[in-house]
Parts: C-alpha cells; structure tokens; sequence
C-alpha cells in the first residue's frame, strides 16, 4: 500500500495514513502511529473520536479504506482478524463479548484449540489454569460466562486473549462501567501483564487507567491524531483539556461562537416556577452493570439544565430512564406531579416529555416530512400544519429537503429533523441527548441558536453534552454525572469556573 | 454418549428380531430413525454452529435426485448410493457456502429458505430432472427390514459423528462461532473453515436421510423432495426436543412422529397440536423438553441437598 521507509524493527505496531470511512465519513483519517516493543500505551480522546474504529483496524476486525498496518516490521493490512490473532495480537470489547453460553474453561480453550488443536490436554488444563490463576478467576472455571458480573467477564476476556500468548494486546475501555476499586485492580492486572514479552495498547477514558499505566499516549480527535507525547505533558495541555471539554474553548472557533449564544441566566425566574419533572433517588442499569446509582433532581419549567460527565458516568442511561426507554431498577420519576415512573415511553411523551435520542435515530426509510409527522400523530391536521410550518421555520434546509429520504441528509441536517421531530410532539420537557456529537463548529453552533430560540420561547430543556463549554452556555445550572452519581451541581456561571469540574474529566 | 447408545440400541433391537415388528411398526422405526437423523444434522448446525437454517429441503432433495439418478444409470450398490447421495449434499453445500456465509443470523435463516426454493424452482424447470413430474426409480422397492436396516446404518454413523462432534475440540470452537462470530475471529478462530466444516457434515446427513427416502418412495418429485415441510418439521422437532442439546432432537423426533401417528386420522388437529405446543415451549422452555427435564433435575437436586442441610 503506501510506500517509504521499511519499518522499524523495535515497534511492535506501526500504522501509516491509516483511513477508514463510513459512506460519506471519515472515522479515522490518515493516522500515524508508531508503537515500541515493550511498552503500554495510551490512546485517549472524546467520544465519537474513532478510538474504538482505530483498535477495530489494527485487531483486524474492520479493513480499513486506504493505509497500511504494519506487526513486527510485517504488513498485516490484508490479513484477516483470525490470522492476526494467531501472529500475536490479542484484544477485548469495550463492551465485553466472551462466549456467553460456554464455561469459563472452555471460552478460554477456543483460542488454545484453534491455534493448536493437538496440544495434549495435561498441558492445555495447565495454561487454561495458569491464565485463570493471573487473571483472578481461579475457581470460575465450570461458571458459564452468562453468569459473570462486568468485572469478571472483563477479565474473562482478558484471560482468553493471554491464551494467544499475544505479543501486543488492544484493550479498549477495559475501565468503562467499573467503580473505582475495581479500576485498581485493573491497573494492577494490566501492571502485571506489561513487560517485554507483551506490549499494550490502552484505548481509554478512565484517565485514571492512562495516568497510572502508559508512560506515552497519543490523543485522537475527529479520526486524526491531535496529540501525542509522554502522558503527564498531553494530560497537562491546553489544547487537550480543549477538545475534552469544548470546541467553544478552542482557537478561532471561539469567534464563529461570539453572538450566538449566552443569554442572560434566568435562574432567579425559573426558581420561582413549578417544578416540572423530579427525580427521586432513581437507579438503573443494564444486566448487571448498574449505571445509575441513585439521581435526585428537580428540574422547573422554563429552566434549561446541563448534564455533563465523562463517557460511560451515565448521561444517556439517564436520559433514557427519564423518557421510559429503560427501566428503573429503583427510585421514582414525577412529571407535574404525577408519577410517571411505569408508564411505558409513549405514555410519557403524551405526557409532555420528548426525548432527541443519541445518533439521531432517523427513519431511513420515511422522507424529511414523514420523519416529522410521525411525532404528530392523533393531531388534528390543522394542527399538525401549523407546527410542521414551525419546524420549517425553525430549520429552513429541511424545508428544501423535505421530500428527500431521512437519511439522506448531511449530518447536521439529520440532526436538525432529529431535533424538529421531537419537537413535533409540542412537548413541555425535551431530553436533547448529544446533538452536536460528530458536527462540524459551525452546524454547532447553528443547531445552539435554536436551541436559545427554544429557550428564550419558554421551552424546558435538559442538554446532554459531551461539549461542555456550549452546554453550559446556555443553561442556567449544570449537574456533572460520574459513575452514575450527580459529583457536582450549581448554576452554570459557577460550574464552569468550578476546578472540580477540569478533574472529573482529565483525572 | 450413553444416551446415543441407549437409543442406537433400541432401534438395533428391532433389528435383530424382525419378527418382533409389524410391517407397521417396521416403517414407523424407519420413519423416526431418518427424522433423528435430519434432526440431529440440524441441530448440529444450528445448535452448536449457530447457523439457523431453513434450507434442509435443498439437502434432502439433492440426496434423493442423486441416488436416483446413480440407481437408474449405473449398477451402483444402494449403499455406495447413498453414501454419494450424502455427498452431494456435502458438495452442494460447500458450493453455495461463499454466497450464504455471507450472511449471518435471520440474514442466514432467509438465505436458506431461497436456496430450498431455487433448488425446486430449478428441478421443476430445468429439462434434464423430469421436471415438475419427477423421476421413477427403475430397482425393485426395498421390504420395510431391508429399509430399516439401512436406516439404522445411517443413525449409527450419525449418533458416532455427533457424539465426537458434540465432546471434541472442534465442538468448542463451533459453540465459540454461535456465541460470537467475531470475537472468536479476534481470539484466531478461523470462522469461515469451522462453519464450512459444520455445514458440509450436516449436509452429508441429510442428504444421505433424502437419498433413503427416494429409495423408499421409489417416485420423487421435486415439490415433495424439495418441499418447505422438510425444513419446518425438522426445525419443528429440535424446537420441542431443545435445540444445543445433545439429545433434544431425538426425543423431539420420537414425539413428533409419536403424535403424528396417534392423529394420524385427524390431520388438521396434529398440525394444530404440534404448533401449540411449539409456542408453548419456545415461550415456556426455550431449551425444549430436554432443557426443561434438565432444569427440573437441578431443581430437585437442589432442594434434596438442602434439605441435607437443614
């Protein structure tokens, strides 16, 4: 593929002007990456960056659309994720997938069986042993992989990538879901793996996990390689701290952003109204990883009110338990006083409460107008009318488009019909879950103007943002989610200058 | 292992004492030996390979068609007949193996289903299989002993190659396939050659079921040979017996026919029966009744030892 210098025989992975695309998008774009023998390294950056699509490429899983990866000074680029696998690289999900329906035991002879299906059984039992042994599953063995917790089926994982005895080993967000005592003993675990015989490449947003293991890291932002360095002078830099927590913070987008937003707080107006929606005390979770782990909240109509964190704190699940998509596992949700808590999501948005889910969800096979109309069903047609007239009015490019299929939009014109269609339910609350993930500054801050409009009109809003500075912006208090937990809250003018709020996010 | 054998031997009984059996029962054992057989091959596809197929009727006609086509044309044993009907199957099955690997899951479900009906559509349309008439048999029809010897041949062969299948190596790495295709790409498996293996020995039981039942019918046709029914009935048995289990499809077999025969007069009901009781079980015991004596085995374990401890 490409051409140039042979590569280095002291790194074990070395990628060149890797590239892959979706379609029309660019998930990872023309990266570099040079990665010694020996060593544990980092790759960091928010979320929607490319980090997992980048192990996806170098384990094998994903061909990439131009570029080449090279494993011990040998191109790999065209060999499948089986082969890789068995020349030495090892990886896990960052959402665990061992065999669900095996034992412990046998999940862990599929690799030792398919490299090496005549190895005798003394000496099989004995590595199986021997890997359980190092990973903390001593005594899972007869377990079925079903029945392990989130820990556990990490390290399960783990466990079965080591019987591949690989040289380099992919761990992506091995520390997603975890509490804290248990993300030491990861580092621990992943401390007692490193050495010469094993490198590691760390794809992660448990800072903590990055600071105490890799000595480098590089950073990934929009599919291109921001940053790269040794992990104290990254996770000390401006810069960096500047795609963490907003593109608002970044140079030469801050003036596209100047007029555009900030309004005058109106906390003192929304104090004094009726409280919309409350939450008592409320858990949930998926299987076993609880998410959520007990949030009270109170949020009063006309109030605009930020939910920041870092990825996997609980933002979506969140967003998810208020408009009824997941089940709580505890506590209760009032909506103007009646509870809401077990009525199922249709009920709630016949409620009041919309809901712009994360990644858009657009019906592909409905046109930009039907997309629209299907949140206004059982209105009359005047109606129906009058706020599809609003919705156009709101987002003029839908307009021009709205005979064209749903997805066959740009990115921020699907976000936009995302936006409008929620708003079709003239709802009272609207859940906004990540609208500017993946959109260029611009389109941000096109899509942030309406949402001031939205505001300004008495809207109530709850804004889940990975991009904090815009988020806080226009809302007048912010809670900061970790590990399910609200960590820190206040009006938004005093978050923002809050130093807590820096370390939740960069450690 | 014992299982198989237990139930190997009964038939085997049969075997050794003919004038034990009725004409009646004779074809009734034969009938349910080729269902164990068609049974097992798919539970061994989609119970421990994952790979839900609904193209069974492609293999248990192509089995058929060539055991025909070789009685008729050549002087070839019915055994050594049978065996090439089987591979057939297996050729067949690695041929369309590049197209239907391609997908996975329903994906590979609906696949199948359009192989059966192209395989049909094919030999109802193409001039040289006698078209929608079929094709008659030119050797003398089997007794029923004679038939059922055959067919405990083929249930021997298939309760050997599923007994090592299902406590081998490879039935680690098949179960590694059903439960998650690419992470046991990511852990060296090589998926591609572990279902094309899964897929060809399936498909070699099958087709050398099909072949025995062309040689029972002596006429085969390609809406009966090719037929959908094939596929449900055999899906239908390791449904109600638990399928991944190693002795769902035989005793789903067992009842299936069981009950067919015990409302042989009253068709519409049968088929009626057998759908409730289908949805009960996918709804109730999604593991068969073979799971459900398995959990109910736990369960009075379970309450035995504690009473032991109290």
């Amino acid at each position: 593929m490409s051409t140039g210098k042979p590569p280095a025989d002291n790194l074990i992975i070395e990628t060149r002007g890797l590239t892959k695309r979706y379609g029309g998008v660019t998930a990872i774009d023309n990266v570099d990456l040079a990665i010694p023998r020996g060593e544990v390294f980092g790759i960091i950056g928010p979320n929607g960056a490319g980090k997992s699509t980048l192990v996806g490429l170098i384990g094998g899983a994903l061909p990439p659309s131009s570029g080449s990866v090279f494993y011990e000074g040998a191109d790999i680029t065209l060999l499948l994720a089986a082969e890789r696998a068995r020349r030495g690289i090892g990886r896990t999900y960052q959402i665990p997938r061992p065999f669900l329906d095996m034992t412990v035991a046998e999940n862990l002879q599929v690799p030792l069986y398919s490299v090496n299906p005549l190895i005798s059984r003394r000496h099989a039992e004995e590595m199986v042993e021997a890997n359980l042994l190092r990973t903390g599953l001593a005594g899972a063995a007869k377990q079925t992989a079903r029945n392990l917790t989130l820990l556990r089926r990490k390290r399960l994982e783990l466990a079965r990538a080591l019987m591949l005895k690989p040289r380099v080993l992919l761990l992506d967000e091995v520390g997603a879901g975890l509490v804290e005592s248990e993300v030491s003993e990861l580092i621990e675990l992943i401390h007692s793996i490193s050495g010469d015989e094993t490198s590691i490449v760390i794809v992660e947003h448990v800072i903590r996990i990055v600071r105490e293991c890799c000595r480098r890291v590089a950073v990934i932002h929009v599919g291109a390689k921001f940053a790269e360095g040794r992990t104290d002078d990254v996770l000390a830099d401006k810069e960096v701290a500047t795609i963490y927590l907003g593109t608002a913070h970044g140079e030469g987008k801050a003036e596209v952003r100047h007029g555009t937003v900030q309004t005058e707080s109106s906390v003192a107006k929304a104090a004094s109204s009726e409280v919309l929606l409350r939450l008592e005390g409320i858990t949930a979770g998926y299987g076993q990883a609880r998410v959520l782990n007990g949030i009270d909240l109170e949020v009063r109509a006309g109030e605009a009110v930020a939910i920041l964190g870092t990825n996997g704190a609980g933002k979506t699940t969140l967003a998810n338990a208020i408009s009824g998509t997941v089940a709580l596992t505890g506590g209760a949700i009032r909506f103007m006083g009646n509870d809401v808590t077990t009525l199922p999501s249709h009920m709630r948005m016949k409620c009041g409460i919309a809901h712009c889910m994360e990644g858009r969800r657009i019906f592909s096979t409905l046109s930009v107008e039907e997309n629209l109309l299907i949140a206004a069903r059982g209105v009359d047609a005047a109606e129906r009318r009058r706020r599809l007239d609003r919705m156009y009015g709101l987002f003029p490019a839908l307009h021009e488009r709205r005979d064209n299929p749903g997805t066959a939009l740009s990115g921020g014109q699907q976000q936009m019909l995302a936006i409008g269609r929620s708003l079709m339910s003239d709802p009272k609350l609207i859940v906004f879950d990540e609208i500017s993930l993946g959109l260029a500054p611009i389109v941000m801050d096109l899509l942030y103007k309406t949402l001031t409009e939205l505001r300004s009109a008495g809207l109530t809003m709850l804004i889940i943002e990975q991009d904090v500075e815009r988020a806080i912006d226009i809302a007048d208090r912010a809670c900061v989610l970790e590990h399910g937990r609200i960590a820190l809250s206040g009006a938004a003018s005093l978050i923002r200058s809050d130093t807590r709020l820096r370390q939740l996010y960069l450690g | 292992m014992l299982g198989a054998l237990v139930i190997a031997g009964v038939f085997a009984v049969g075997a050794l004492f003919p004038h034990l059996l009725s004409d009646y029962a004779m074809q009734i054992g034969f009938r349910t030996m080729l269902y164990i057989v068609l049974g097992e091959a798919w539970n061994l596809l989609a119970g421990y390979c994952g790979l839900v197929s609904l193209g069974s009727a492609s293999f248990v006609g192509i089995g058929a068609y060539v055991l025909v086509g070789l009685l008729n044309t050549t002087p070839m044993p019915i055994g050594l007949a049978v065996v090439v009907g089987g591979g057939g199957g297996a050729v067949l099955a690695a041929l369309v193996s590049p197209a239907v690997f391609r997908m996975r899951g329903l994906y590979f479900t609906v696949g199948t289903l359009a192989l059966g009906e192209a395989m049909r559509l094919m030999m109802v349309n193409a001039p040289w299989f006698g078209g929608a008439t079929g094709l008659f048999l030119h050797v003398d029809w089997p007794s029923s002993y004679a038939l059922y010897l055959y067919g405990l041949v083929l249930l021997l062969v298939t309760e050997f190659v599923l007994s090592v299948a299902a406590h081998s190596r490879l039935s680690i790495l098949m179960r590694a396939v059903r439960d998650d295709e690419d992470a046991a790409a990511q852990v060296g498996v090589r998926t591609f050659r572990v279902k094309l293996f899964t897929f060809m020995v399936a498909s070699f039981l099958m087709s050398a079921a099909g072949a025995l039942q062309a040689y029972k019918l002596s006429a085969i046709e390609p809406y009966g040979m090719f037929g959908l029914q094939w596929s449900v009935d055999v899906l239908a048995m390791v449904i109600i017996g638990g399928m991944g289990l190693r002795y769902g499809p035989i005793f789903g077999a067992i009842l299936v026919i069981a009950l067919g025969e015990l409302l042989a007069d009253y068709p519409e009901l049968h088929i009626a029966i057998t759908g409730i009781i289908l949805i009960v079980l996918v709804r109730f015991a999604p593991k068969g009744l073979v799971g459900l004596a398995g959990q109910a085995r736990a369960w009075f374990a379970g309450r035995s030892s504690g009473a032991g401890l109290a």
